[in-house]
Protein backbone atom coordinates (compact mmCIF):
# COMPACT_ATOMS: atom_id res chain seq x y z
CA UNK A 1 0.00 0.00 0.00
CA UNK A 2 2.95 2.29 0.64
CA UNK A 3 3.63 2.77 -3.03
CA UNK A 4 0.34 4.59 -3.43
CA UNK A 5 1.19 7.11 -0.75
CA UNK A 6 4.73 7.41 -2.06
CA UNK A 7 3.31 7.88 -5.50
CA UNK A 8 1.21 10.80 -4.31
CA UNK A 9 4.12 12.47 -2.53
CA UNK A 10 6.37 12.08 -5.54
CA UNK A 11 3.60 13.25 -7.80
CA UNK A 12 3.19 16.49 -5.90
CA UNK A 13 6.94 17.04 -5.88
CA UNK A 14 6.93 16.47 -9.61
CA UNK A 15 4.17 18.97 -10.25
CA UNK A 16 5.91 21.58 -8.11
CA UNK A 17 9.23 20.96 -9.84
CA UNK A 18 7.77 22.41 -13.03
CA UNK A 19 9.28 19.67 -15.15
CA UNK A 20 9.18 21.11 -18.68
CA UNK A 21 8.23 17.78 -20.21
CA UNK A 22 5.13 17.51 -18.08
CA UNK A 23 4.03 21.02 -18.92
CA UNK A 24 4.67 20.44 -22.59
CA UNK A 25 2.44 17.37 -22.46
CA UNK A 26 -0.29 19.24 -20.62
CA UNK A 27 -0.25 22.13 -23.04
CA UNK A 28 -0.35 19.82 -26.06
CA UNK A 29 -3.33 18.02 -24.52
CA UNK A 30 -5.13 21.28 -23.93
CA UNK A 31 -4.30 22.54 -27.41
CA UNK A 32 -5.54 19.36 -29.14
CA UNK A 33 -8.73 19.10 -27.12
CA UNK A 34 -9.56 22.81 -27.24
CA UNK A 35 -9.05 22.89 -30.99
CA UNK A 36 -11.15 19.81 -31.62
CA UNK A 37 -13.89 21.10 -29.31
CA UNK A 38 -13.84 24.47 -31.10
CA UNK A 39 -14.12 22.86 -34.53
CA UNK A 40 -16.86 20.55 -33.24
CA UNK A 41 -18.73 23.55 -31.88
CA UNK A 42 -18.66 25.32 -35.22
CA UNK A 43 -20.13 22.23 -36.85
CA UNK A 44 -22.22 20.77 -34.06
CA UNK A 45 -24.08 23.84 -32.78
CA UNK A 46 -25.57 24.91 -36.15
CA UNK A 47 -26.16 21.29 -37.14
CA UNK A 48 -27.89 20.49 -33.86
CA UNK A 49 -30.07 23.60 -34.10
CA UNK A 50 -30.94 22.94 -37.73
CA UNK A 51 -31.84 19.29 -37.18
CA UNK A 52 -33.66 20.07 -33.95
CA UNK A 53 -35.99 22.80 -35.13
CA UNK A 54 -36.94 21.32 -38.48
CA UNK A 55 -39.55 18.66 -38.92
CA UNK A 56 -38.61 16.21 -41.64
CA UNK A 57 -38.98 12.61 -42.65
CA UNK A 58 -36.46 10.35 -40.99
CA UNK A 59 -35.88 12.64 -38.01
CA UNK A 60 -36.19 9.61 -35.74
CA UNK A 61 -33.41 7.94 -37.67
CA UNK A 62 -31.20 10.97 -37.41
CA UNK A 63 -31.59 11.00 -33.66
CA UNK A 64 -30.92 7.27 -33.40
CA UNK A 65 -27.82 7.67 -35.51
CA UNK A 66 -26.65 10.64 -33.46
CA UNK A 67 -27.05 8.81 -30.18
CA UNK A 68 -25.15 5.84 -31.59
CA UNK A 69 -22.28 8.09 -32.67
CA UNK A 70 -22.33 9.82 -29.29
CA UNK A 71 -21.49 6.58 -27.56
CA UNK A 72 -18.90 5.32 -30.06
CA UNK A 73 -15.76 4.07 -28.32
CA UNK A 74 -12.77 6.36 -28.95
CA UNK A 75 -10.69 3.38 -30.12
CA UNK A 76 -13.11 2.81 -32.98
CA UNK A 77 -12.96 6.48 -33.92
CA UNK A 78 -9.17 6.27 -33.75
CA UNK A 79 -9.15 3.21 -35.95
CA UNK A 80 -11.47 4.85 -38.45
CA UNK A 81 -9.34 8.01 -38.56
CA UNK A 82 -6.21 5.93 -38.95
CA UNK A 83 -7.72 4.12 -41.92
CA UNK A 84 -8.44 7.47 -43.55
CA UNK A 85 -5.05 9.00 -42.81
CA UNK A 86 -2.67 6.07 -43.15
CA UNK A 87 -0.30 6.13 -46.06
CA UNK A 88 -2.44 3.92 -48.29
CA UNK A 89 -5.71 5.55 -47.14
CA UNK A 90 -7.72 8.15 -49.06
CA UNK A 91 -5.97 11.07 -47.31
CA UNK A 92 -2.58 9.37 -47.08
CA UNK A 93 -0.91 11.92 -49.33
CA UNK A 94 -1.15 14.58 -46.61
CA UNK A 95 1.09 12.51 -44.27
CA UNK A 96 -0.99 13.35 -41.20
CA UNK A 97 -0.67 10.08 -39.34
CA UNK A 98 1.14 10.46 -35.98
CA UNK A 99 0.78 14.24 -35.88
CA UNK A 100 -1.18 16.48 -33.57
CA UNK A 101 -3.40 17.31 -36.55
CA UNK A 102 -4.41 13.66 -36.72
CA UNK A 103 -5.29 13.76 -33.05
CA UNK A 104 -7.38 16.86 -33.59
CA UNK A 105 -9.20 15.21 -36.48
CA UNK A 106 -9.92 12.08 -34.46
CA UNK A 107 -11.17 14.04 -31.45
CA UNK A 108 -13.29 16.24 -33.69
CA UNK A 109 -14.96 13.12 -35.06
CA UNK A 110 -15.48 11.99 -31.48
CA UNK A 111 -16.83 15.26 -30.10
CA UNK A 112 -18.95 16.62 -32.96
CA UNK A 113 -21.74 14.04 -32.50
CA UNK A 114 -21.78 14.77 -28.77
CA UNK A 115 -22.22 18.51 -29.23
CA UNK A 116 -24.69 18.01 -32.08
CA UNK A 117 -26.61 15.46 -30.02
CA UNK A 118 -26.93 17.60 -26.89
CA UNK A 119 -28.11 20.62 -28.90
CA UNK A 120 -30.39 18.49 -31.07
CA UNK A 121 -31.97 16.87 -28.07
CA UNK A 122 -32.79 20.20 -26.47
CA UNK A 123 -33.95 22.06 -29.57
CA UNK A 124 -36.18 19.18 -30.66
CA UNK A 125 -38.29 19.90 -27.63
CA UNK A 126 -37.84 23.62 -27.07
CA UNK A 127 -36.46 25.07 -30.28
CA UNK A 128 -39.75 25.46 -32.12
CA UNK A 129 -41.27 27.88 -29.61
CA UNK A 130 -38.14 30.04 -29.68
CA UNK A 131 -38.25 30.18 -33.47
CA UNK A 132 -41.95 31.00 -33.49
CA UNK A 133 -41.61 33.72 -30.88
CA UNK A 134 -38.71 35.25 -32.77
CA UNK A 135 -40.59 35.15 -36.05
CA UNK A 136 -43.71 36.79 -34.66
CA UNK A 137 -41.61 39.59 -33.21
CA UNK A 138 -39.81 40.22 -36.49
CA UNK A 139 -36.61 38.18 -36.29
CA UNK A 140 -35.45 36.31 -39.35
CA UNK A 141 -32.28 35.05 -40.96
CA UNK A 142 -29.27 36.09 -38.92
CA UNK A 143 -31.22 37.83 -36.17
CA UNK A 144 -33.28 34.67 -35.70
CA UNK A 145 -30.15 32.51 -35.46
CA UNK A 146 -28.67 34.96 -32.98
CA UNK A 147 -31.81 34.76 -30.87
CA UNK A 148 -31.72 30.96 -30.88
CA UNK A 149 -28.07 30.88 -29.85
CA UNK A 150 -28.69 33.41 -27.06
CA UNK A 151 -31.67 31.47 -25.77
CA UNK A 152 -29.70 28.23 -25.92
CA UNK A 153 -26.57 29.56 -24.24
CA UNK A 154 -26.79 27.30 -21.20
CA UNK A 155 -27.35 24.21 -23.34
CA UNK A 156 -24.48 25.20 -25.63
CA UNK A 157 -22.19 25.58 -22.62
CA UNK A 158 -23.21 22.16 -21.33
CA UNK A 159 -22.55 20.67 -24.76
CA UNK A 160 -19.12 22.30 -24.93
CA UNK A 161 -18.02 21.17 -21.52
CA UNK A 162 -19.32 17.66 -22.10
CA UNK A 163 -17.51 17.50 -25.43
CA UNK A 164 -14.28 18.92 -24.03
CA UNK A 165 -14.42 16.54 -21.08
CA UNK A 166 -14.75 13.62 -23.44
CA UNK A 167 -11.89 14.84 -25.64
CA UNK A 168 -9.39 15.57 -22.88
CA UNK A 169 -10.02 12.27 -21.11
CA UNK A 170 -10.06 9.83 -24.01
CA UNK A 171 -7.01 7.72 -24.66
CA UNK A 172 -7.97 5.27 -27.42
CA UNK A 173 -8.16 7.65 -30.35
CA UNK A 174 -5.07 9.76 -29.62
CA UNK A 175 -3.08 6.62 -28.93
CA UNK A 176 -3.90 5.12 -32.32
CA UNK A 177 -3.54 8.18 -34.53
CA UNK A 178 -0.95 10.05 -32.43
CA UNK A 179 1.22 7.16 -31.37
CA UNK A 180 2.33 8.70 -28.04
CA UNK A 181 5.58 10.03 -29.54
CA UNK A 182 7.69 11.76 -26.90
CA UNK A 183 7.80 15.52 -27.33
CA UNK A 184 5.54 15.35 -30.33
CA UNK A 185 2.20 13.59 -29.85
CA UNK A 186 2.36 12.58 -26.23
CA UNK A 187 -0.68 13.82 -24.30
CA UNK A 188 -1.81 13.39 -20.72
CA UNK A 189 -3.84 10.26 -21.16
CA UNK A 190 -1.30 8.38 -23.28
CA UNK A 191 1.38 9.47 -20.82
CA UNK A 192 -0.59 7.98 -17.94
CA UNK A 193 -1.27 4.74 -19.76
CA UNK A 194 2.38 4.36 -20.74
CA UNK A 195 3.83 5.08 -17.31
CA UNK A 196 1.33 2.81 -15.69
CA UNK A 197 2.48 0.01 -17.97
CA UNK A 198 6.07 0.68 -17.00
CA UNK A 199 5.30 0.67 -13.30
CA UNK A 200 6.06 4.40 -12.93
CA UNK A 201 3.09 5.01 -10.69
CA UNK A 202 4.14 8.39 -9.34
CA UNK A 203 4.31 9.83 -12.82
CA UNK A 204 0.88 8.41 -13.62
CA UNK A 205 -0.55 9.79 -10.42
CA UNK A 206 0.99 13.20 -11.00
CA UNK A 207 -0.53 13.45 -14.45
CA UNK A 208 -3.78 12.00 -13.17
CA UNK A 209 -3.96 14.76 -10.58
CA UNK A 210 -3.39 17.40 -13.23
CA UNK A 211 -6.06 15.87 -15.46
CA UNK A 212 -8.53 15.81 -12.60
CA UNK A 213 -7.74 19.42 -11.75
CA UNK A 214 -8.44 20.44 -15.32
CA UNK A 215 -11.77 18.57 -15.29
CA UNK A 216 -12.60 20.22 -12.03
CA UNK A 217 -11.84 23.67 -13.39
CA UNK A 218 -13.87 23.22 -16.57
CA UNK A 219 -16.80 21.87 -14.60
CA UNK A 220 -16.58 24.73 -12.13
CA UNK A 221 -16.73 27.15 -15.00
CA UNK A 222 -19.82 25.35 -16.24
CA UNK A 223 -21.46 25.63 -12.86
CA UNK A 224 -20.51 29.26 -12.38
CA UNK A 225 -21.77 30.43 -15.73
CA UNK A 226 -24.55 28.01 -16.43
CA UNK A 227 -26.17 26.35 -13.50
CA UNK A 228 -26.63 29.76 -11.87
CA UNK A 229 -28.27 30.96 -15.06
CA UNK A 230 -30.42 28.03 -15.99
CA UNK A 231 -33.23 30.18 -17.34
CA UNK A 232 -33.76 28.30 -20.52
CA UNK A 233 -33.97 24.96 -18.77
CA UNK A 234 -37.01 26.18 -16.89
CA UNK A 235 -39.28 26.01 -19.90
CA UNK B 1 -55.68 47.77 -44.63
CA UNK B 2 -57.98 44.82 -44.71
CA UNK B 3 -57.23 41.16 -44.33
CA UNK B 4 -59.00 38.86 -46.73
CA UNK B 5 -59.16 35.12 -46.21
CA UNK B 6 -59.85 33.04 -49.27
CA UNK B 7 -60.83 29.36 -48.93
CA UNK B 8 -58.10 28.44 -46.47
CA UNK B 9 -57.82 24.75 -45.80
CA UNK B 10 -55.53 22.90 -43.42
CA UNK B 11 -55.14 19.15 -43.28
CA UNK B 12 -52.98 17.38 -40.70
CA UNK B 13 -52.36 13.87 -41.92
CA UNK B 14 -55.86 12.65 -42.65
CA UNK B 15 -57.66 15.17 -40.51
CA UNK B 16 -59.10 18.36 -41.95
CA UNK B 17 -58.87 20.88 -39.13
CA UNK B 18 -59.73 23.97 -41.11
CA UNK B 19 -61.87 24.27 -44.18
CA UNK B 20 -63.04 27.79 -44.87
CA UNK B 21 -65.53 27.79 -47.73
CA UNK B 22 -65.80 31.57 -47.97
CA UNK B 23 -63.90 33.19 -50.82
CA UNK B 24 -63.95 36.53 -49.23
CA UNK B 25 -63.84 36.53 -45.49
CA UNK B 26 -62.76 40.05 -44.57
CA UNK B 27 -61.35 41.34 -41.32
CA UNK B 28 -61.49 45.11 -41.52
CA UNK B 29 -59.06 47.69 -40.29
CA UNK B 30 -59.91 50.05 -37.50
CA UNK B 31 -61.91 47.27 -35.89
CA UNK B 32 -61.49 44.61 -33.30
CA UNK B 33 -62.50 41.36 -34.91
CA UNK B 34 -63.34 38.51 -32.59
CA UNK B 35 -63.04 34.81 -33.34
CA UNK B 36 -64.97 32.42 -31.15
CA UNK B 37 -65.74 28.72 -31.17
CA UNK B 38 -65.26 25.53 -29.19
CA UNK B 39 -61.91 23.94 -28.32
CA UNK B 40 -60.19 22.35 -31.28
CA UNK B 41 -62.36 24.14 -33.84
CA UNK B 42 -59.36 25.59 -35.68
CA UNK B 43 -59.11 29.14 -34.30
CA UNK B 44 -55.43 29.01 -33.44
CA UNK B 45 -54.68 27.17 -36.65
CA UNK B 46 -56.19 30.02 -38.65
CA UNK B 47 -54.12 32.59 -36.77
CA UNK B 48 -50.96 30.56 -37.12
CA UNK B 49 -51.52 30.38 -40.86
CA UNK B 50 -51.96 34.14 -41.07
CA UNK B 51 -48.74 34.59 -39.06
CA UNK B 52 -46.91 32.07 -41.27
CA UNK B 53 -46.13 29.72 -38.41
CA UNK B 54 -48.06 26.99 -40.20
CA UNK B 55 -48.57 26.69 -43.94
CA UNK B 56 -52.07 26.25 -45.29
CA UNK B 57 -52.76 23.17 -47.34
CA UNK B 58 -54.55 25.40 -49.82
CA UNK B 59 -56.09 28.84 -50.11
CA UNK B 60 -54.74 32.37 -50.04
CA UNK B 61 -54.65 35.37 -47.74
CA UNK B 62 -54.66 38.93 -49.01
CA UNK B 63 -53.65 42.01 -47.15
CA UNK B 64 -55.23 44.91 -48.99
CA UNK B 65 -55.46 43.07 -52.28
CA UNK B 66 -51.83 41.85 -52.27
CA UNK B 67 -51.02 38.31 -51.21
CA UNK B 68 -49.69 38.35 -47.65
CA UNK B 69 -45.94 37.90 -48.11
CA UNK B 70 -42.87 38.24 -45.90
CA UNK B 71 -42.66 41.98 -46.42
CA UNK B 72 -46.23 42.54 -45.34
CA UNK B 73 -45.82 40.09 -42.49
CA UNK B 74 -43.28 42.48 -40.95
CA UNK B 75 -46.32 44.58 -40.04
CA UNK B 76 -48.05 41.85 -38.09
CA UNK B 77 -47.51 40.11 -34.82
CA UNK B 78 -49.04 37.08 -33.17
CA UNK B 79 -49.29 36.74 -29.42
CA UNK B 80 -49.66 33.03 -28.83
CA UNK B 81 -51.93 31.26 -26.39
CA UNK B 82 -48.76 30.21 -24.53
CA UNK B 83 -46.66 33.30 -23.96
CA UNK B 84 -42.99 32.48 -24.37
CA UNK B 85 -40.62 34.77 -22.53
CA UNK B 86 -37.09 35.29 -23.80
CA UNK B 87 -34.40 34.80 -21.17
CA UNK B 88 -34.07 38.51 -20.59
CA UNK B 89 -35.69 40.96 -18.22
CA UNK B 90 -39.29 42.08 -18.65
CA UNK B 91 -38.16 45.41 -20.09
CA UNK B 92 -35.69 43.77 -22.48
CA UNK B 93 -38.46 41.48 -23.70
CA UNK B 94 -40.60 44.49 -24.50
CA UNK B 95 -37.71 46.25 -26.23
CA UNK B 96 -36.69 43.23 -28.30
CA UNK B 97 -38.97 43.91 -31.33
CA UNK B 98 -37.80 47.54 -31.29
CA UNK B 99 -34.17 46.50 -31.23
CA UNK B 100 -34.79 44.25 -34.22
CA UNK B 101 -36.26 47.21 -36.08
CA UNK B 102 -33.29 49.43 -35.25
CA UNK B 103 -35.17 51.93 -33.09
CA UNK B 104 -32.82 54.33 -31.34
CA UNK B 105 -31.98 53.66 -27.69
CA UNK B 106 -33.98 56.71 -26.66
CA UNK B 107 -37.08 55.56 -28.54
CA UNK B 108 -36.73 52.05 -27.18
CA UNK B 109 -36.60 53.41 -23.67
CA UNK B 110 -39.53 55.74 -24.16
CA UNK B 111 -41.79 53.12 -25.76
CA UNK B 112 -40.86 50.48 -23.20
CA UNK B 113 -41.69 52.92 -20.42
CA UNK B 114 -45.09 53.61 -21.99
CA UNK B 115 -45.84 49.93 -22.36
CA UNK B 116 -44.73 49.13 -18.81
CA UNK B 117 -47.05 51.83 -17.57
CA UNK B 118 -50.01 50.81 -19.71
CA UNK B 119 -49.86 47.21 -18.56
CA UNK B 120 -48.83 48.10 -15.01
CA UNK B 121 -45.62 46.14 -15.18
CA UNK B 122 -43.30 48.79 -13.77
CA UNK B 123 -42.81 46.91 -10.51
CA UNK B 124 -41.37 43.91 -12.33
CA UNK B 125 -39.47 45.83 -15.00
CA UNK B 126 -36.04 44.37 -14.13
CA UNK B 127 -37.24 40.91 -13.20
CA UNK B 128 -36.16 37.93 -15.29
CA UNK B 129 -39.10 37.21 -17.53
CA UNK B 130 -38.71 33.45 -17.20
CA UNK B 131 -39.69 33.71 -13.55
CA UNK B 132 -42.98 35.53 -14.16
CA UNK B 133 -46.35 34.14 -13.22
CA UNK B 134 -48.63 33.05 -16.03
CA UNK B 135 -50.64 36.24 -16.04
CA UNK B 136 -47.59 38.50 -15.76
CA UNK B 137 -46.02 36.67 -18.68
CA UNK B 138 -49.16 37.10 -20.74
CA UNK B 139 -49.24 40.83 -20.02
CA UNK B 140 -45.56 41.14 -20.86
CA UNK B 141 -46.13 39.25 -24.10
CA UNK B 142 -48.89 41.67 -24.99
CA UNK B 143 -46.79 44.71 -24.14
CA UNK B 144 -44.02 43.21 -26.28
CA UNK B 145 -46.31 42.48 -29.20
CA UNK B 146 -47.75 45.99 -29.16
CA UNK B 147 -44.42 47.75 -28.70
CA UNK B 148 -43.60 48.24 -32.37
CA UNK B 149 -47.15 49.33 -33.27
CA UNK B 150 -48.01 46.47 -35.61
CA UNK B 151 -50.68 47.05 -38.21
CA UNK B 152 -52.15 43.59 -37.82
CA UNK B 153 -52.46 42.31 -34.30
CA UNK B 154 -53.26 38.63 -33.82
CA UNK B 155 -54.14 37.81 -30.24
CA UNK B 156 -54.78 34.23 -29.21
CA UNK B 157 -56.74 34.25 -25.95
CA UNK B 158 -54.76 37.17 -24.53
CA UNK B 159 -56.70 37.29 -21.28
CA UNK B 160 -57.06 33.58 -20.59
CA UNK B 161 -55.11 33.54 -17.32
CA UNK B 162 -55.56 37.16 -16.31
CA UNK B 163 -57.28 38.58 -13.27
CA UNK B 164 -60.43 40.72 -13.76
CA UNK B 165 -58.71 44.00 -13.01
CA UNK B 166 -55.91 43.31 -15.49
CA UNK B 167 -58.46 42.20 -18.07
CA UNK B 168 -59.95 45.68 -17.82
CA UNK B 169 -56.52 47.21 -18.35
CA UNK B 170 -55.88 45.06 -21.41
CA UNK B 171 -59.29 45.69 -22.91
CA UNK B 172 -58.99 49.41 -22.56
CA UNK B 173 -55.47 49.31 -24.02
CA UNK B 174 -56.87 47.51 -27.06
CA UNK B 175 -59.79 49.90 -27.38
CA UNK B 176 -57.44 52.86 -27.12
CA UNK B 177 -55.36 51.51 -30.00
CA UNK B 178 -58.46 51.49 -32.17
CA UNK B 179 -58.06 55.21 -32.83
CA UNK B 180 -55.51 54.12 -35.41
CA UNK B 181 -57.75 53.41 -38.41
CA UNK B 182 -55.07 51.33 -40.09
CA UNK B 183 -54.74 48.91 -37.19
CA UNK B 184 -56.44 45.58 -37.61
CA UNK B 185 -56.95 43.59 -34.42
CA UNK B 186 -58.07 39.98 -34.47
CA UNK B 187 -58.69 38.35 -31.14
CA UNK B 188 -59.59 34.81 -30.17
CA UNK B 189 -61.54 34.57 -26.96
CA UNK B 190 -63.62 32.08 -25.02
CA UNK B 191 -65.12 34.88 -23.03
CA UNK B 192 -68.33 35.83 -24.83
CA UNK B 193 -69.06 38.83 -22.68
CA UNK B 194 -65.56 40.10 -23.44
CA UNK B 195 -66.27 39.55 -27.12
CA UNK B 196 -69.38 41.68 -26.80
CA UNK B 197 -67.56 44.36 -24.83
CA UNK B 198 -64.74 44.98 -27.27
CA UNK B 199 -65.39 43.34 -30.64
CA UNK B 200 -66.89 45.10 -33.63
CA UNK B 201 -67.37 41.85 -35.52
CA UNK B 202 -67.51 38.22 -34.52
CA UNK B 203 -66.64 35.10 -36.46
CA UNK B 204 -67.78 31.73 -35.23
CA UNK B 205 -65.73 28.66 -36.15
CA UNK B 206 -66.99 25.16 -35.63
CA UNK B 207 -65.05 22.05 -36.73
CA UNK B 208 -62.99 24.10 -39.13
CA UNK B 209 -65.96 25.75 -40.78
CA UNK B 210 -67.08 29.31 -40.43
CA UNK B 211 -70.73 29.27 -39.46
CA UNK B 212 -71.12 32.96 -38.84
CA UNK B 213 -69.36 36.21 -39.46
CA UNK B 214 -70.91 39.59 -38.80
CA UNK B 215 -72.05 41.94 -36.08
CA UNK B 216 -72.16 40.62 -32.51
CA UNK B 217 -75.87 41.41 -32.20
CA UNK B 218 -76.68 39.36 -35.27
CA UNK B 219 -74.83 36.40 -33.80
CA UNK B 220 -77.27 36.40 -30.91
CA UNK B 221 -80.18 36.02 -33.28
CA UNK B 222 -78.61 33.52 -35.65
CA UNK B 223 -80.94 30.57 -36.21
CA UNK B 224 -78.15 27.97 -36.52
CA UNK B 225 -78.73 25.46 -33.68
CA UNK B 226 -74.98 24.95 -33.13
CA UNK B 227 -74.52 28.66 -32.53
CA UNK B 228 -77.66 28.81 -30.38
CA UNK B 229 -76.32 26.05 -28.20
CA UNK B 230 -72.86 27.62 -27.98
CA UNK B 231 -74.34 30.91 -26.84
CA UNK B 232 -76.64 29.29 -24.33
CA UNK B 233 -73.63 27.91 -22.45
CA UNK B 234 -71.98 31.29 -22.10
N1 LIG C 1 -49.40 20.15 -35.37
C1 LIG C 1 -50.58 19.52 -35.37
N2 LIG C 1 -50.66 18.24 -35.78
C2 LIG C 1 -51.85 17.60 -35.79
N3 LIG C 1 -53.02 18.15 -35.42
C3 LIG C 1 -52.99 19.41 -35.00
C4 LIG C 1 -51.78 20.17 -34.96
N4 LIG C 1 -52.06 21.41 -34.50
C5 LIG C 1 -53.38 21.42 -34.26
N5 LIG C 1 -53.95 20.23 -34.57
C6 LIG C 1 -55.37 19.89 -34.44
O1 LIG C 1 -56.11 20.86 -35.11
C7 LIG C 1 -57.34 21.09 -34.44
C8 LIG C 1 -57.54 22.57 -34.25
O2 LIG C 1 -56.60 23.05 -33.34
P1 LIG C 1 -56.53 24.57 -32.89
O3 LIG C 1 -55.37 24.74 -32.01
O4 LIG C 1 -56.61 25.42 -34.10
O5 LIG C 1 -57.88 24.70 -32.06
P2 LIG C 1 -58.45 25.97 -31.31
O6 LIG C 1 -59.73 26.32 -31.95
O7 LIG C 1 -57.44 27.03 -31.19
O8 LIG C 1 -58.76 25.34 -29.88
P3 LIG C 1 -58.59 25.96 -28.40
O9 LIG C 1 -59.85 26.72 -28.12
O10 LIG C 1 -58.53 24.75 -27.53
O11 LIG C 1 -57.37 26.78 -28.36
C9 LIG C 1 -57.28 20.31 -33.14
O12 LIG C 1 -58.08 19.17 -33.27
C10 LIG C 1 -55.82 19.92 -33.01
O13 LIG C 1 -55.72 18.67 -32.43
MG1 LIG D 1 -56.30 27.81 -29.64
Amino acid sequence: MDYILEGFVEAIQLILSFDPEIYQIVSLSLFVSFTSTAVSTLIGVPAGIFLGIHQFRGKKWVSRLLYTFMSFPPVIIGLFTALLLSRSGPFGQYKLMYTSTAMIIAQTLLVTPIITGVIFNYTSGNGQIIVETGKTLGAKGFSLLLLIVTELRATIMIALVTGFGRAISEVGAVMIVGGNIKGYTRVMTTFIAMNNNMGEYSLSIAMGLILMTISFITNSILYKFVIGDLDELKN
Amino acid sequence: MNLKINQIKKIYGEKTVLSIQQENLVFRNGQINGIIGPNGSGKSTLMRIIADLTTATSGTIFYDNSPLDDDLRKLLTYASQQAFMLSKTVEENIRYPLKLRNYSKVDQQRIAAEQLETFQLEAIRTQKAKNLSGGEAQKTALARALSFSPKLLLLDEPTASIDPQSIKIIESALLKRKVDPSLNTIIITHNLSQAFRICDTLTFIHQGNILFTGLPDDLMHDPNPIIKEFISFN
